[in-house]
């Protein structure tokens, strides 16, 4: 049976590292042939992967855009791929590069020029995820029916995101890394500030310029680690804690299996940090984590890539693959950072219309300004079973609160949980032919998600990277 | 498929064994047993089983028959309680205890069971007594299996047909049994329906629609009149005309063929009640074939099948067999052919 590749292209532009790394997917369909097809992505090959660069700074606010761009041509040369073949993939900004000051600049920046469909994205909670993903421990916890914890430590931040079943039941975000203590011919060289807020009780706290070996060292990262081992047991209930960065821990199910990823885990499973070219904390903060007590209550599982835990996790897993029926204005394709407003349709058959029209005057309310309207995708969830009746009073209702101001910039976005697609978006053309509509099914979103909808493939789907741009402000 | 109606009938049985059960034990049951009658009557759909389902389920049926409702033992019910008592040895423990509601325990599986049981609408995690399944799982697999045998001796009412304003025609099939016994006649359209064929149908439609019962009426009221507006509209708006939709009584799939001879289509779409099974009585099928003529081989028909509320949605369904239709227009094939001149 015929399949299709496609091109993907990860970049992660860390704390401390920048990786890349190019794949390729094969689809194909897999539903049986007396089926309504269903294309998936039943293939991943890793084509290459670029060597771990230092993160380049002009200073120590500026990220060096330049440099990563030189980066990142040569690596497409190596892996003798142009940049307009990548179809889909991500740039993701982490850790403390997230809060450099022109972060949100350089990853866009990046996006529109490093591939047709690259994105940009971060935030800590969905980095956590896609290094969960990259590390294969959601492909785990799916084996495994345990609820496993990747933690993903790497120059400023572990990003913990929890799953079971392969599904993501919570994350948690910490200022614990390699590099939040740096050192410069054996002494203490710099002390990054939620650190520095970590010491503010102390009566005599680490100064730059005292000796790497000093005891008050080895207290940190002993606070590092137990706060950590605190987090995942359940323990962490202080919203202020100083090395909490946003939320406290989301899961309400006991973890049982931990899996590092990220640089610093790179010393924990290989024990070999020559790698690691840092004179920082970091291997010592990976010999805490192997020695500490209330850890080795935990299974520990392995990763399949560690330090390159995100990269590939961008690079290989964040793509979706819509529905198969589908209804798409291949015109007004890719679409970027488009935010969801998600629409909530588990109401009386006779409300759609009410309830189509309050969603619409939220999310314009939520995203558009008087001068400036913006466009936004629909997001049908809950919906009931509905006969051919429901459907066109819903197609009505959509066309009569969105169509008077749709155009080609602006097209109507209908992203639907189940398999309606087709038939919504069919609707709408019959009702109204000169509309621009973008009518997609299968995909699960939120209120405040953004997805990037790309070009239409062969075999008629689209892919489709639902993500978070949430930049955490210092 | 129906845990309420499940667990009534069981209650019904277990007071039937106690046998104490008072008046108002009986009114309570009725409570369930009358939300429940419009699902019933869904299952049952011929009028011999309306009358069986009614027996069952109707309170006041039972007091005036005042007949056992279960024969329990082959015994009447005036000396029912008496056997029953011969046979235990602790009277006190069957005349005091009051008889409350019935209910199944509440199934305790694991959570990965419940996991597994999202991917597979089969029979998993159900647990056993002894080396027998349980109570619980053998009544749902007889209610389910007693559907499917009510998906096929089912008829599509009238109302339905007027609905989607399609006339009927017959094969040379003369009863249930005959059409089980004989899938030839089945083929074969009979020959007022050709006469009437002729003189109410358009001639040489691009696409020609229809509908049948096949093994499985209830496949067809469920399904058919929103996989066939979807269609439609499908069509409509891919500019793709259709001829006049008609309705076969007991037809086979391969009663396309005479059809197609007969009315010089160029593609049929036929769906066609499924044969049921435990999973779901109410599946429907949609046959694609370009050009179907008498001798056409099985190789050249195309076919979308699992249309249901738990399988393909029909709306789905009926708006991606559109396409399938454009397809198959443009390359002037389907089946294998299609597949080969796709490349």
């Amino acid at each position: 049976m015929k399949t299709e590749k496609i091109y993907s292209a990860g970049i992660d532009i860390g704390t401390s590292t920048t990786k890349m790394v190019v794949s390729s997917f094969l689809l194909k369909n897999v539903a049986g042939v007396t089926h309504v097809p269903r294309i998936e992505i039943i293939e991943k090959t890793v084509l290459h992967q670029s060597p771990i660069i230092k993160t380049p700074f002009i200073n120590k606010e500026i990220i060096d855009m330049e440099k990563i761009e030189q980066f990142i041509f040569q690596q497409y040369q190596l892996a003798q791929i142009a940049p307009a073949d990548i179809s889909t993939g991500a740039i993701i900004i982490t850790g403390e590069s997230a809060t450099k000051e022109n972060a949100s600049e350089v990853v866009h920046a990046i996006a529109d020029t490093a591939g047709h469909f690259l994105v940009a994205t971060a935030g800590p909670d969905l980095e956590g995820i896609i290094a969960a993903k990259g590390a294969g421990t959601v492909q785990q916890s799916k084996n495994t029916a345990k609820v496993i914890a990747n933690i993903d430590i790497g120059g400023g931040t572990a990003n913990i995101a929890v799953m079971q079943f392969g599904e993501v039941i919570g994350t948690c975000t910490l200022h614990v890394g390699g590099r939040l203590i740096e050192f410069q011919n054996g002494i203490v060289h710099s002390i990054s500030p939620p650190v520095m807020k970590l010491m503010e009780k102390w009566s005599n706290p680490l100064k730059v310029g005292d000796s790497a070996e000093d005891a008050r060292v080895t207290q940190l990262i002993q606070e590092m680690v137990t706060t950590l081992a605190m987090t995942l047991s359940g323990q962490l209930t202080d919203e202020e804690h100083p090395l909490l960065l946003g939320h406290l821990p989301t899961w309400d199910k006991p973890v049982e299996a931990v899996v590092f990823s990220g640089g610093v885990a790179a010393c924990i499973y290989e024990n070999d940090c020559t790698k690691r070219q840092y004179d920082d904390i970091g291997e010592r903060l990976a010999k805490s984590l192997l020695q500490h007590e209330q850890l080795q209550s935990f299974l520990w599982l392995k990763p399949e890539e560690t330090a390159r835990a995100t990269v590939t996790g961008a690079g290989t897993q964040i793509t979706e693959i819509s529905g198969a029926t589908i209804q798409v204005d291949a015109d007004v394709l890719p679409l970027k950072n488009v935010p969801v407003f998600n629409c909530y349709m588990d109401t009386d058959k006779n409300k759609f219309d009410y309830t189509i029209k309050t969603a619409v005057e939220r999310a314009d309310a939520l995203f558009s300004t008087q001068e400036n309207r913006s466009p936004f995708a629909l997001y049908f969830s809950q919906l009931p079973y509905l006969s051919f009746q429901d459907v066109h009073a819903i197609s009505k209702a959509i066309l009569q609160h969105l169509a008077t101001r749709s155009s080609k910039e602006i097209p109507i976005i209908i992203v639907i949980q189940s398999d309606y697609a087709k038939i919504i978006g069919q609707t709408i053309q019959a009702l109204n032919p000169t509309v621009h509509i973008i009518c997609i099914d299968q995909i699960k979103v939120e209120t405040g998600d953004y997805i990037d909808i790309g070009e239409v493939l062969p075999s008629g789907v689209v892919p489709v990277v639902v993500k978070t741009l949430a930049f955490h402000s210092k | 498929m129906n845990e309420q109606l499940v667990s009534m009938i069981t209650q019904l049985v277990m007071e039937k064994m106690g046998n104490n059960a008072s008046d108002k034990s009986y009114h309570d049951t009725a409570v369930p047993t009358e939300n429940q009658k419009e699902t019933l009557i869904k299952f049952h759909n011929t009028v011999a089983n309306a009358n069986y389902a009614d027996e069952v389920v109707s309170p006041s049926t039972i007091e005036q028959s005042n007949e056992p409702l279960i024969k329990l033992y082959h015994s009447e019910s005036s000396n029912h309680e008496q056997s029953y008592y011969s046979a235990s040895n602790d009277e006190s423990t069957y005349t005091s205890v009051p008889i409350t509601e019935f209910k199944f325990e509440e199934d305790e599986v694991s959570e990965s069971v419940q996991a597994a049981k999202k991917h597979t609408p089969a029979r998993i995690g159900v647990g056993r007594a002894g080396t027998r399944p349980k109570t619980k799982t053998w009544l749902k697999f007889r209610l389910d299996h007693a559907a499917a045998v009510d998906a096929v001796y089912g008829e599509v009412t009238e109302e339905l047909l007027q609905k989607l304003n399609v006339f009927q025609v017959t094969t040379k099939v003369t009863d249930k049994e005959e059409y089980i016994t004989r899938p030839d006649l089945g083929r074969r359209l009979s020959d007022e329906s050709k006469a009437l064929l002729q003189s109410k149908c358009q001639k040489n439609p691009k696409v020609q629609i229809i509908i049948s019962n096949g093994l499985s009426a209830s496949a067809i009221e469920e399904n058919v009149q929103d996989v066939y507006l979807a269609l439609q509209q499908s069509l409509s708006n891919l500019k793709i005309e259709i001829g006049t939709t008609f309705y076969i009584d007991k037809g086979r799939v391969a009663l396309m063929d005479e059809i197609g001879e007969l009315l010089q289509a160029e593609v049929i779409v036929y769906l066609i009640g499924e044969r049921p099974g435990l999973v779901s009585a109410e599946s429907m099928s949609a046959y694609i074939c370009y050009q179907p003529r008498i001798g056409t081989v099985e190789a050249d028909r195309m076919v979308v099948s699992n249309i249901h509320k738990g399988g393909i949605p029909p709306l789905e369904a009926g708006a991606y067999l559109g396409t399938v239709v454009q397809k198959i227009l443009h390359y002037k094939a389907s089946g294998v052919g299609l597949v080969a001149k796709e490349g």
